[in-house]
């Protein structure tokens, strides 16, 4: 919002901090290690580089300087003449000028040296340029370190002006010392500026904000003002001449008619008269304060002649904006800021007289164009004759009329959030306010309701006999099997064919066993690492034999060993050891697919089968596709049970490209050559 | 009466709940604070309603309604229409729609007579929105946006419409709707209205960020709280002018 801030300029260093900071980053920022046997072209490389960071970094630094203060020339003319008076505008001037000398001088002098340092031919002449190039910059910079004092000082005090926008709505108050500027200035807005009954209590101006009619105004508080020549004006009586002269404001130009401050109505009158011509075409109030020690009729009639002609003058001024020249109020206005008489009437005046000024000014302005419509109200004319009444429930206006009378405060949501808990802790419940035949209802239990079925639908609730009934039956059934272990087909055999059978069954069953275990085995990785085992002799085995030859029971260890030796990736994944330990405890056989899909979220669309014929992929029907695919799948099996490469196989080419590992590497050449 | 409030650090009121002549919807917040300021100046008169609509919280922009009834869009789920039929009087009636357009508190307007309605609104809609609420149903644009809902807010008594209407399409709607209409913003400057307030004929919400130009404009054309329209132009022209221009 405001356009004009000074509080975000960088700090500007002393002269011996700058040419720390800019040599100690040299320092950490460019390569430090040299030595006498490198390349020349490398020394004189490592040496220039130095001299150019420098001077780049010098180069920064003065720019942000030069960049960041503003240029008087540029700002709004009020903040121009503001840092004027303050600061001395030739003072200014000069000693940004000064930096940009240095900072022209600094490219100069690093250009130089690096041309010098191109014909250095030793490690000790590089350096010893590189030292010279270093040192007259900083010299240069030691020479405008008076300058960068005075910036810094500067950059201090403008942080701290008010921030003041000159083109927004703008009350001003001017008048001798000790009239009751900085009282009125309290009693309107929340500035709080120091109030001391001696003059120049306020030496700068002061910003407050006042609202009127919607709007937001800013009040200036300004230093009282002598009448004495331009020309002798001390600093801070200059700064309420800038104010006065440049900011388009409503003027209010207080008069002390006690003359309690010490100069009398004559005195300040010859003010008035004497800086007039700044007020032109600002809407002007004349404000006598103090009525509670003179009243504004008990005045001599040499002070009241005095009053009037001021009045008058005033009233020029107004009309010297074409504004209403007979509109007498609010040009002389009276109050006491000590009783508070009429200080919110000279507001509501300036303010009002300041609106109206603007507003004429905006009217004039084409932009009003593009805004007429809003200040329009479309009122509707009738289109039929039906009527279209509000509609505000009885309880609305009955509470409306209650109000006045009183206002009871409702228990509400919030406050029994903060008695239960709080945010996050409360949890309101949805059904309190539900509007039902029977208040019992509210709390019942909602059947809950997934892909349009009602859960409750599928449950059985007796499925816990069920369970059992069939847990029975397969009790039964087990005791039966037992019995009748070797029956085939419900063939009896004889006692020496079961024994066979029996015998033959052992022998497949061992078979299958040493089978799986040879292939586990085989499939498993050695613990060994395999250059130390090439011969492939750490086996199990000879670890159990070893064992059990020093008289231990091997069959821990082995366990053990089996235990950890690597499966094939697919018998390490999570959710494989999970099946076989828990879940294939339960017998609960798995729902078909298709069941499955049903109890997911239906709105889910389903991918495309991979046999569906799509337009362009060249098919007839969705056989022919089949078959293709099977084709193509049959055609890559052999290579994939080998394990051999394939074209989708990754592939680098070159392991150590030549051109990466080949040449000199000069600076930054790390990654190309 | 117009309240300032905010919606979880979101000055966009509109579009956490709906306010009518006969209910008030608000959405699930995390705290009970932007529902309690409904509730405090609400809950006397009319039902104030906690609930999400197709699992969203921006209920305001999905449904439309009025005293007569609500319109949700298909993508309301079976628990929240029970939750909306439990909580809502039984004159109010609460419709779920097949539109193709689901966003229907950006699509459709409307006070507790006349309804503005999206272009490309479907017939049936139309009509469901006409037997429904009770209205009649203008298809209209306002200042070139077809999103109606979004860009106007008007009850019985005034309406706020996007501040680059003309003069000409101001007076046209005001005909059409049969309450006085103002060109403005809410929200410092925002121009989708509907979404910076919700309003019915005694009192309106707006987001916190509503300047006090802002607020007064809202209340003289609501006529809340004794204001009238022509306010405006009177009293108050001085103040818009130095603010816009």
């Amino acid at each position: 919002m405001v356009q004009y801030n000074f509080k975000k300029i960088t700090v500007v260093p002393n002269g011996k901090d700058f040419i720390d900071i800019i040599l100690s980053r040299t320092q950490r920022q460019t390569p430090t290690v040299v030595h006498k046997g490198y390349a020349i072209s490398r020394l004189r490389q490592f040496y220039m580089r130095k001299v150019k960071y420098t001077q780049q970094n010098f180069h920064e630094k003065l720019s942000t300087i030069i960049d960041e203060f503003p240029r008087l020339d540029d700002i709004h003319p009020f903040y121009g003449d503001l840092l004027h008076v303050l600061y001395n505008k030739d003072h200014y001037k000069l000693a940004l000028g000064q930096i940009n000398t240095a900072r022209n001088l600094i490219g100069k002098i690093a250009k130089d040296y690096v041309k010098l340092l191109k014909y250095g031919d030793s490690l000790y002449r590089c350096k010893s340029l590189k030292v010279a190039a270093l040192g007259r910059m900083c010299t240069v910079i030691k020479r405008i370190s008076p300058s960068l004092a005075y910036l810094e000082q500067i950059r201090q005090h403008m942080a701290r002006l008010p921030s003041i926008d000159p083109n927004t709505r703008t009350i001003l108050i001017c008048g001798y010392p000790n009239v009751g500027k900085s009282s009125f200035m309290n009693k309107i807005t929340r500035a709080d500026v120091d109030v001391q009954p001696y003059a120049f209590t306020t030496k700068s101006l002061f910003v407050g904000h006042t609202d009127y009619k919607y709007l937001r105004y800013q009040v200036i508080d300004t230093p009282g003002i002598l009448d004495r020549p331009f020309e002798d004006r001390n600093i801070i009586e200059m700064c309420s001449i800038t104010a006065l002269a440049h900011l388009r404001a409503a003027v209010l130009f207080f008069l002390d008619i006690s003359g309690s401050c010490g100069y009398s109505i004559a005195q300040q009158a010859a003010l008035f008269h004497s800086i007039k011509s700044l007020f032109m075409n600002k809407p002007l109030i004349i404000v006598c304060n103090k009525t509670d020690l003179q009243p504004l009729d008990g005045l001599s009639e040499e002070d009241t002649k005095l009053v009037t002609e001021m009045k008058a003058e005033a009233l020029k001024t107004v009309m010297g904006q074409g504004g209403e020249p007979t509109n007498e109020e609010g040009v002389l206005l009276t109050m006491s800021t000590l009783t508070e008489d009429g200080v919110i009437a000279v507001k509501n005046a300036a303010c009002e007289r300041l609106l109206d000024q603007r507003v004429e000014l905006k009217m004039k302005s084409k932009k009003i164009n593009d805004c007429l419509n809003r200040f329009h109200v479309a009122i509707p004319k009738p289109r039929d004759q039906k009527e279209r009444p509000p509609c505000i429930p009885q309880a609305v206006l009955e509470a409306k009329a209650k109000q006045a009378a009183e206002k009871e405060k409702k228990k509400t949501e919030k406050d029994l959030e903060n008695e239960n808990g709080g945010a996050g802790v409360y949890s309101a419940s949805l059904r309190k306010n539900y509007i039902l035949a029977n208040d019992e209802w509210k709390e019942d239990i909602m059947p809950e309701i997934l892909d349009g079925h009602n859960v409750y639908d599928f449950v059985d609730p007796d499925i816990l006999l069920r369970l059992e009934e069939l847990e029975q039956e397969e009790g039964l059934r087990q005791a039966e099997e037992g019995d009748e272990d070797f029956e085939m087909d419900g063939i009896d055999l004889t006692p020496e064919e079961q024994k066979a059978l029996a015998e033959i069954r052992k022998k497949k069953s061992l078979l299958i066993q040493q089978h799986r275990i040879k292939k586990s085995t085989a499939e498993s990785r050695p613990i060994i690492p395999r250059k130390f085992d090439k011969d492939r002799e750490f086996t199990t085995e000879r670890m159990g034999r070893q064992l059990s030859q020093l008289g231990l029971d091997p069959s821990l260890a082995v366990d053990r060993a089996r235990s950890k030796s690597r499966g094939r990736k697919r018998e390490r994944s999570l959710d494989r050891r999970d099946s076989d330990g828990e879940a294939m405890d339960m017998d609960i056989d798995q729902p078909s697919k298709k069941l499955r899909l049903r109890s997911r979220s239906q709105s889910r669309s389903k991918s495309r089968p991979p046999s569906e014929v799509v337009p362009g992929e060249g098919f007839k029907d969705s056989k022919q596709k089949v078959k293709a695919i099977k084709l193509g799948k049959k055609s890559v099996r052999k290579r994939n049970k080998d394990a051999r490469r394939g074209e989708a196989d990754r592939v680098i080419p070159t392991l150590k490209p030549k051109h990466l590992f080949s040449g000199k590497r000069s600076i930054g050449k790390t990654q190309r050559r | 009466m117009a309240t300032r409030l905010m919606f979880e650090n979101s000055c966009e009121v509109g579009v956490f709940s709906k306010l009518t002549n006969a209910y008030c919807l608000v959405a699930i917040g995390g705290s009970e604070n932007f529902y309690s300021a409904f509730e405090a100046e609400l809950a006397d008169a009319i039902p104030v309603v906690k609930t999400s609509i197709a699992g969203t919280r921006i209920i305001g922009r999905l449904c439309a309604g009025n005293k007569n009834g609500l319109l949700v869009p298909h993508t309301t789920t079976d628990q929240e229409l029970q939750q909306l039929r439990n909580s809502l009087p039984d004159q109010v009636v609460v419709q779920r729609i097949e539109e193709r357009l689901s966003a229907l508190g950006n699509c459709v307007a409307c006070n507790d007579h006349v309804a503005l309605t999206h272009t490309d609104l479907d017939k049936e809609t139309e009509e469901i929105i006409a037997d429904v609420l009770g209205v009649e149903v203008f298809r209209q644009t306002i200042a070139g946006n077809i999103l109606v809902g979004s860009y106007c807010a008007f009850s019985n008594r005034g309406g706020l419409v996007h501040p680059h209407t003309s003069i000409e399409d101001l007076d046209e709607l005001s005909t059409l709707l049969q309450v006085p209409l103002v060109a403005g913003t809410v929200n410092r400057g925002s121009d989708v209205i509907a979404a910076g307030m919700t309003v019915n004929d005694w009192t309106a919400f707006c987001g916190s960020d509503t300047t006090a130009t802002e607020l007064s404009v809202i209340e003289s054309v609501f006529k809340l709280r004794e204001a009238q329209p022509s306010a405006i132009v009177d009293e108050m022209r001085k103040s818009l002018i130095d603010t816009y221009v």
